[in-house]
């Protein structure tokens, strides 16, 4: 029960997940403070650089948290679609009168001031996106949801595409986890991985190996959801046998056929039975996991083309890059292979505060936004950087569990939203400086310079703070009905 | 449902941050590979170059000093992506725009972000030019360059170069652009000389400005300077030496006897070995190399010459030794020795005694001693160890073999044995190699040999290696090889009569030498006209003086100079006169030698 005396809910604050943020914006600080440091720079302190504007953004955002505390939770329902709306309308403004950087038009320049639209329509955005699916009879079994759901993600990622903007629009990806928490289909996330692990593997396996792992994987799945052990060891078996078979045939008949190609056609031909095994039990899924089967060849053969014949050459360097199969270190790979041996050289314990050689003597670019994770790791070594990860983690845990405390679908589904915004951050973030993860130009929150994000994080973050501590305890009316 | 959902989100945020943690474990303390490379980035091995030790002579004059000198250093990476001032920068460092780029181009085929030499050998009036213009990507590396004041004694003193590829893989001291001493003087002392590169190590950022020492200098190493030689050489003496050598080809060696110091040490014809310093040394390596009189091959260590009559000493010593002739037994001579194929002499009286007769260079005087030692009985005749027990005699005087003086390219010569003859003759004996008697043959010495023979006799019996270097700083004293005396199997008492026949060689009048007379300086000498294959005779001098507590020994060799007493004894002379009264009263005979030109059609037809 709330105490009259404590309207506003401070009482019910998630002090500990405050403390958990407000460590990360000092550790990250600090770690901006390192990064521009260097020995020329003296003893003195320097508002106008890097370290001293970010330390005046602390200050605006500690105002702005406060602020966020002090409105009553109910308005962040209300403005849900009023802020939706006016930040669509900033970001198509941005569209036509921004300031391009780094080749994305997506700045806005007022005076002194550049303030980035994108970062704060992901508050927006997942505002609305809790408003609507906290909406009276919403389920993301009706498909008029569903794509209710994709209209609200898909026109701020339109528009920031349209502005250039890959990193910030691939962002919106992150909201995949608060859709699953909602109950969207579980294979829309197997089909996803799939989809992504039948590309990476088309690079880092052989053709055989892929296709063998391919049908033993749905072998595998029908096997557990039919239990039938009999069965799927020898149709591996005769697949197996069949495609040894051909591949004998043709070599004495000298077809000239690689071993690949009878594998194939072995397991193409094994469908027939399988498909004539499933009509006689009954079993439906066995067409489902054949059709997938069937599907995932169709998609490596499409992988194969389009990057042959349809990417550019520096777009197949890339891929190659990422995947660690070529490095081109004179070219965008000097960026990761930089953060990495920055990283790498900080050892257990790191060099020390402000002893970090790779990012004082400047062998690390964009190394106070996009690869301030490099200060960290060779500053602070393996512990500091296990410290920062964990910080992280907890946060985002932390947000996931406020999330299922909530008794409201719209606070449920806006701390699962900012869990999962932070989570896509962080990762991507941190596995682009290691080397894990496609160089995607996201800020890694709170630790990244720049006012934009810290602003926007602050405030996605604390809005969730403050409709947790307005929690509505069981037997209480909801509000937001 | 919902809660299963949740557990499993948690799951999968928790395994992508183990990814993130393990990812981070491999990279930070698994895979050392990254701490190399930020050590690479930016930590810069700068080396710093010791001074040269430098050279004396024995008196305390130069022979080669270390001068400053600066190489143009490059990092490719950090030249100014809008380019600079190539003519200014060629013009400063002395090159043409050409040289330039093409060693800028070079650099950058070998690394752009490790600096490398484009311009060497910058004076120091050029660094400071360079200094104040301010190239952003090159700096200057202080090394040093060998001068070589007095400009004589090329061979003897050798040359520094560049290390080649094999050097460097054999002898992990040197790296890419290090100089070692090739020949002579600088090769022999090298890893004196050279000192101890230092290092500095210093912090670069990613433009490559320096940004400090690494660790206060922890790891910087100071160069150690070269330690200085004094040599033996005498560098007035060897001036003079040479020029009285001009237009001769051939070798002095001039000795201490007492100490075995090599005072003199000629090859003629010699180069000025600044020559083989500085930018022009490709071009003047070349020519030297191209020039049919060979400069660059050091004669007076490294040839093997037939030493005709001036053997005749060593075969007269054996013979006393052996007993198989007494300073009073006489032989006739008729023009020759007539058994055999026999060997021919020139006019003098007859009989001669062993003094006269090596006054005389009476070669049949000698062919009865040689064959005396070779078929003497009491030895078991040529074919049972006579043959042997000669050479072994020849042999301890440092003949056949490296003498092991400290010059690494010092060949040993030939003295024949028993087996090189059977293998060469189905039968042999006294008379088929009768001409070794008179110092043909096949016997083959190098000039430093004979000169330590005629320190051998001057010393009446025993020879200290020769050598070329007198003090070490910082060294009580030299190898102690050089301090042992090496006995020849020569008694003492039986150098007397052949040291008297050198002196009448220039004092009596039978005696072949005259010209080499200096009035109070009782010279002893012997005088050789060396045949040889390639022409005209050559002529050879062996002398030493005074004949008691001789101060000087020496060994003339003029290729085809003729007679003995036409070049070879006037030089040798001239040089024991310079040497032991400071000054030549014999004006005509100086110039007379000095304008001496020798043809030499066979070098010249070589090429």
């Amino acid at each position: 029960m709330r105490s009259v005396n404590d309207k506003l809910g401070w009482a019910k604050i998630d002090w500990k997940t405050i403390l958990v943020y407000v460590a990360l914006v000092f550790i990250g600080w600090l770690n901006i403070y390192a990064a521009v440091y260097n020995d020329a720079m003296g003893g003195g302190f320097d508002l106008s650089a890097r370290y001293g504007m970010q330390l005046i953004w602390i200050g605006i955002s500690a105002v702005a948290a406060i602020v966020i505390l002090l409105i009553d939770d109910i308005y962040y329902h209300q403005l849900a679609y009023p802020a939706y709306g006016l930040m669509l309308l900033v970001l198509l403004a941005t569209l036509f009168v921004g300031h391009t950087v780094n080749g994305a038009r997506s700045w806005l320049v007022f005076g002194p001031v550049s303030v980035q639209p994108a970062e704060f329509m992901k508050v927006a955005a997942a505002l609305a996106l809790a408003r609507f699916m906290s909406s009276y009879n919403f389920s993301l079994s009706h498909w008029k949801d569903i794509v209710g759901v994709g209209v609200v993600l898909l026109v701020p990622i339109f528009i920031i595409l349209l502005q250039n903007d890959m990193g910030s629009a691939l962002v919106y990806c992150s909201f995949l986890m608060v859709l699953f928490r909602e109950g969207l289909n579980p294979w829309v996330y197997y089909a996803l991985f799939l989809i992504v692990g039948l590309f990476v593997g088309s690079f880092l396996l052989s053709p055989v190996a892929l296709l063998v792992l391919l049908v033993l994987l749905f072998v595998v799945t029908q096997f557990v959801a039919n239990r039938n052990v009999r069965e799927s060891v020898g149709y591996v078996a005769a697949t197996g046998l069949l495609s040894i078979v051909i591949y004998a045939l043709s070599w004495a008949a000298q077809w000239g056929v690689s071993y690949y190609h009878s594998l194939l056609v072995a397991s193409l031909v094994m469908l027939i039975p399988a498909l004539l095994y499933a009509y006689r039990h009954k079993l439906s899924n066995i067409y489902l996991y054949g059709a997938m089967f069937v599907l995932s060849l169709l998609f490596l053969g499409a992988v194969d083309y389009v990057f042959n014949d349809v990417l550019q050459l520096h777009q197949q360097k890339r891929i190659l890059d990422l995947l660690g199969l070529e490095s081109d270190l004179k070219g965008w790979g000097y960026n990761v292979h930089q953060s990495k041996i920055a990283i790498g050289s900080g050892g257990f314990f790191g060099k020390g505060f402000l002893d970090g050689t790779q990012t004082k003597y400047d062998f690390i670019p964009e190394q106070s936004t996009d690869f301030i994770f490099c200060t960290v790791g060779e500053e602070w070594g393996f512990v500091g950087s296990v410290v920062v990860l964990v910080l992280f983690a907890t946060l985002i845990i932390r947000l996931m569990k406020m999330g299922e405390r909530q008794q409201e679908p719209f606070r449920r589904v806006y701390c699962y939203g900012v869990a999962g915004i932070f989570l896509f951050h962080t990762i991507i973030n941190i596995g682009m400086t290691i080397g894990l993860m496609p160089v995607i130009g996201i800020p890694l929150p709170m630790f990244s310079y720049g006012g934009s994000s810290l602003l926007a994080f602050t405030v996605l973050f604390f809005i969730a703070v403050r409709l947790d501590s307005q929690n509505s305890s069981i037997g209480e009316t909801y509000k937001f009905y | 449902m919902s809660a299963n959902r949740s557990r499993i989100l948690i799951l999968f945020v928790v395994g992508l941050f183990v990814v993130l943690g393990l990812r981070l474990f491999h990279i930070q303390i698994v895979d050392h590979s990254y701490r190399r490379a930020a050590e690479n980035n930016v930590l810069r091995y700068e080396v710093q170059y010791p001074p040269r030790g430098e050279i004396y002579d024995r008196n305390g004059e130069f022979l080669a000093q270390s001068v400053a000198s600066y190489d143009l250093m490059v990092v490719p990476r950090n030249i100014p992506k809008t380019g600079f001032d190539t003519v200014a920068l060629a013009k400063i460092a002395g090159v043409s725009v050409e040289q330039l780029v093409k060693g800028l181009q070079s650099a950058k085929s070998y690394s752009s972000s490790r600096a490398s030499v484009v311009v060497r050998q910058l004076t120091t009036e050029a660094k400071l030019l360079f200094d104040e213009g301010g190239f952003d990507g090159f700096y200057t590396l202080f090394r040093t360059q060998r001068s070589y004041p007095r400009k004589i004694a090329g061979n003897l003193l050798g040359y520094i170069g560049q290390v080649n590829d094999k050097i460097i893989e054999r002898n992990p001291y040197y790296g890419r652009g290090d100089y070692i001493g090739y020949s002579g003087i600088e090769s022999a002392y090298e890893e004196l000389l050279r000192g101890e590169k230092g290092e500095k190590v210093s912090v670069v950022d990613v433009r490559g400005t320096i940004k400090g020492p690494y660790q206060e200098g922890h790891y910087d190493r100071a160069p150690v300077a070269g330690i200085p030689i004094t040599t033996t050489i005498d560098a007035q003496l060897q001036e003079y030496a040479e020029v009285l050598m001009e237009g001769k080809v051939g070798s002095i060696i001039a000795i201490e006897p007492s100490t075995g110091e090599i005072l003199v040490m000629v090859s003629s014809p010699t180069y000025d070995p600044d020559e083989l310093m500085g930018r022009d040394r490709g071009n003047n390596y070349v020519k030297m190399l191209n020039n049919p009189r060979q400069p660059l091959f050091n004669r007076a260590v490294m040839s093997s010459y037939p030493p005709g009559s001036t053997f005749k000493l060593v075969n007269g010593l054996i013979g006393l030794q052996e007993g198989v002739v007494t300073p009073s037994r006489r032989y006739p001579c008729a023009e020759g020795y007539h058994v055999g194929r026999g060997v021919k002499c020139h006019d003098h009286r007859s009989p001669l005694n062993l003094k006269e007769a090596t006054a005389n260079s009476c070669n049949a005087y000698f062919c009865y001693v040689f064959r005396d030692i070779l078929d003497n009985p009491t030895r078991g005749g040529i074919m049972n160890g006579g043959y042997d027990n000669w050479a072994k005699y020849v042999r301890s005087f440092g003949f056949g073999e490296r003498l092991g003086s400290d010059f690494a390219s010092e060949r040993g010569g030939f003295v024949p044995t028993s087996k090189f003859y059977d293998d060469y003759y189905p039968k042999w004996n006294s008379l088929t190699i009768i001409s070794m008697a008179i110092g043909q043959g096949e016997l083959g010495c190098s000039p430093l040999q004979m000169a330590n023979l005629a320190a051998t006799i001057a010393n009446r019996g025993y020879y200290y290696i020769p050598h070329v270097v007198k003090h070490i700083d910082g060294h009580d004293s030299l190898d102690r090889r050089f301090y042992e005396r090496h006995y020849t199997m020569v008694e003492e008492r039986h150098f007397e009569p052949i040291i008297d026949g050198m002196w009448g060689t220039v004092h009596r009048e039978i005696g072949t030498a005259g010209v080499a007379y200096v009035k109070g300086l009782d010279i002893c000498g012997k005088t050789g006209t060396a045949q040889n294959p390639h022409g005209k005779d050559h002529s050879t001098f062996l002398a030493f003086a005074p004949k008691d507590d001789p101060k000087i020994a020496i060994s003339v060799y003029v290729e085809n100079g003729g007679f003995g007493s036409s070049v070879a004894a006037p030089i040798a002379s001239l040089l024991m006169e310079k040497y032991l009264t400071g000054e030549v009263k014999r004006p005509e005979l100086e110039e007379y030698i000095k304008n001496m030109k020798i043809a030499y059609p066979n070098y010249e037809k070589r090429k």
